[in-house]
């Protein structure tokens, strides 16, 4: 065997196992899903197996026959989901942005103390801290009984239940993903850059826009998809922090599966939800695959 | 800059009247007065590194300004104190008598050559030339043609639309050079420009950038550890040590009469002796090196028994050819031979344990290039030749 083949060979089995966990545990799945999505729902929960594309039509009301009724309440949902989504990754960035600057501009051994508590949170788990902030914002709660120490009590803000309080819980969850990426490509912004344009007559302000800013793009856009993602879908979170008064997608979907037995137009709405990812994703790759290509030497 | 506001009235009565008394001398015309600055780092193990030891400095209008000194002599906190990146602990720095204590760096009429260059590199060479006059507002038309003409005074016309990364080190040097220059800066900083480049295009740009001076008309201040890159281009140098200005001078003045052991070391080639003055009459005095050898110098300012460094260049030694006074003769072993073009440096080791260079042009047929380690020479010298300094207190 000549020395390229054997590579070759090597090569093939070093990557055997990742790709059969891959086609194994989720591309079989999601072409059940896909599949699934367009089979009859059946009288007590499972399919029957017959083509039936009107789950679709429940939730972008095309007139795909009158099987399924057009519900607006289904494409409310999503909207409402990638607009707290919206504002989830809006939120992180702002607290976000300031925090990688400082950590950036630490001596290197407290740098690294202040990046393993960044992701210190992710050693608890997720229902424990998410119950955590339940205990803050119900109305018992410490945040009540803070503003009612300070005398405030009337004016202390009902958030339980509230799209406030999903965006809260939603933006504590995933402030990592932000914050690690965003931290990657502040920490690669040269300091001269920014005396260089201080040197040249640029404002503060005028420097952030013109050097800081395009040079952190990648950093923000990255962690901006990197939060996106999770909290368009995340189910968790809306369902123990916004009850029933904040449905999201996530836990539509959840109900559908489980609680409606209807395991059709659940795998429905699941597409349609990677659907819209996979065209944020494409976007992002887009804009910033070819610029960092064309950038490249 | 916290102390800068201390007292500036000094300082600016200074000003006006040099300015009154020499208003035709424009050599002398003061842009910069620099005054008692100071300036101390704490270092990472709890002591403190004094960077800017109370240095005094004019910067002449329309000069090329040369701030030279080893790594850590200071010069570069100075110049980054001058662009506003750093504060001073004490002292103040006044541009045409105005104290700069409160002008942060973007509202000062200077612009800098960073030594790593700082190109934007999100941005292609017009706009990291246009930086400066697109946030000063400038209209279209009047930026495009300064960033044109800025790009042909370096040579870089036609590569406007490339990136940064897509240029060579000379060309990346030339960008941060018209950068700055486009803005027409009272001051122009260099921070080591030429550090980055090779040896041959170093050289190059030596003679490059003192033309481009005396072209463009803009006050020039460099820093640099590279004497030869110091002595090409310069119209004045100030030599920095420990934080302190050292001499500031013509380089033929400083590399002639230099002030102290530290300038004649760090400038050219040097042989330097320890001695003591034994003898004086009129200017003419007689030194016994510690190492045993009698020298004539011409000196009218000591007194027997002074101590004194002597400075004797290299050039300014000849074999001797046996026709010499003995009186101004050195003897000596020849130690080393070296050949280097079109120079050979010979070293000389004497009785008393003093070594001394001299340097030999490369002639066919000389005799220098005849001589044999290990031969005993005579070195013969000028006593106009020899510079004498007062050493500093044992």
């Amino acid at each position: 065997m000549s020395p390229r083949s054997s590579r070759r060979w090597a090569l093939a089995g070093l990557l055997t196992p990742a790709t059969l966990l891959l086609a194994g545990c989720f591309l079989v799945p999601l072409g059940i899903m896909a599949t699934y999505s367009v089979l009859s729902p059946g009288l007590y929960g499972g399919v029957e197996w017959e083509f039936y594309p009107y789950n679709y039509g429940r939730v972008l009301g095309a007139p795909l026959g009158d099987a399924e009724e057009f519900d607006p309440v289904y494409a409310g949902i999503l909207l409402r989901s990638l607009r707290l989504a919206a504002v989830t990754v809006v939120v992180c960035l702002c607290l976000c942005y300031p925090a990688a600057f400082w950590v950036s501009r630490l001596p290197g051994a407290r740098k690294n103390l202040v990046l393993f508590l960044v992701t210190l949170p992710f050693f608890a788990n997720l229902i424990i801290r998410v119950y955590a902030w339940m205990l803050v914002l119900r109305p018992t709660g410490v945040l009540t009984r803070a503003f009612d120490a300070v005398g405030l009590g009337a004016h202390a803000p009902d958030l339980m239940f509230t799209e406030g309080a999903v965006v809260i819980g939603l933006a504590y969850v995933l402030l990592p993903f932000m914050f690690l990426p965003l931290y990657a490509s502040i920490e690669k912004l040269d300091p001269a850059l920014l005396q260089a344009s201080s040197d040249l007559g640029a404002s503060p302000l005028q420097g952030f826009l013109r050097v800081t800013l395009p040079l952190t793009a990648p950093g923000i856009l990255g962690g901006s998809v990197l939060v996106f993602i999770p909290a368009f879908g995340n189910f968790v979170v809306p369902a123990l922090m916004g009850g029933a008064k904040v449905m999201l997608v996530g836990n539509t979907i959840e109900q559908q599966f489980l609680a409606a037995r209807n395991w059709p137009f659940g795998a429905a709405l699941a597409m349609l939800v990677l659907g819209i990812i996979l065209i944020a994703m494409l976007a992002y790759a887009w804009r910033f695959g070819r610029v960092d290509g064309a950038v490249r030497p | 800059m916290r102390t800068d506001r201390a007292d500036p009235t000094p300082d600016l009565e200074k000003t006006s009247k040099r300015a009154v008394a020499s208003p035709s001398f424009a050599q002398s015309q003061t842009l910069l007065h620099i005054r008692g600055a100071r300036r101390r780092f704490a270092t990472p193990e709890g002591g403190e590194v004094v960077a800017l030891d109370s240095i005094d400095l004019d910067v002449h209008a329309n000069e090329f300004l040369t701030l030279l000194g080893p790594s850590g002599c200071g010069k570069t906190t100075l110049l980054r104190a001058i662009a506003g990146f750093e504060a001073l602990d004490a002292g103040s720095i006044a541009l045409d008598g105005q104290p700069l204590a409160d002008v942060p760096p973007y509202r000062r009429p200077f612009n800098t050559v960073f030594q790593s260059y700082a190109l934007f590199p999100h941005l292609c060479v017009a706009d990291n030339v246009g930086y400066g006059l697109d946030v000063a507002g400038v209209p279209r038309q009047e930026r495009n043609d300064r960033v044109g003409e800025a790009l042909a005074l370096v040579g870089l016309a036609g590569l406007e639309r490339r990136r940064p990364r897509q240029l060579s080190g000379g060309q990346q040097q030339r960008v941060a050079l018209a950068r700055a220059l486009v803005n027409r800066p009272r001051l122009l900083l260099l921070d080591e420009p030429l550090s980055a480049l090779d040896r041959h295009l170093r050289q190059a740009m030596q003679m490059e950038l003192k033309s481009l001076q005396h072209r463009v008309g803009i006050t020039f201040l460099v820093v640099t550890h590279d004497q030869e890159e110091a002595l090409v281009m310069s119209d004045r140098i100030a030599v920095m040590q420990g934080g302190r200005v050292q001499q500031v001078g013509a380089p033929g003045e400083i590399y002639d009469r230099p002030v102290n052991r530290f300038v004649a070391g760090f400038i050219g080639n040097s042989n330097l002796l320890s001695a003591r003055v034994t003898e004086r009459s009129g200017d003419r005095v007689t030194l016994a090196s510690d190492g045993g050898l009698v020298l004539h110098a011409c000196h009218h300012d000591l007194t027997p028994g002074d101590r004194v460094d002597v400075l004797l260049r290299p050039e300014q030694l000849r074999i001797d050819d046996g026709t010499a006074p003995s009186g101004v003769a050195l003897e000596g072993t020849l130690e080393t031979s070296v050949f280097v073009g079109a120079d050979r440096h010979l070293r000389i080791a004497t009785a008393g344990g003093d070594r001394l260079t001299a340097l030999a042009r490369h002639v066919a047929g000389e005799r220098e290039s005849r001589l044999v380690v290990g031969e005993r020479v005579r070195v013969t010298y000028l006593p106009e030749g020899v510079h004498v300094m007062r050493s500093a207190a044992p």
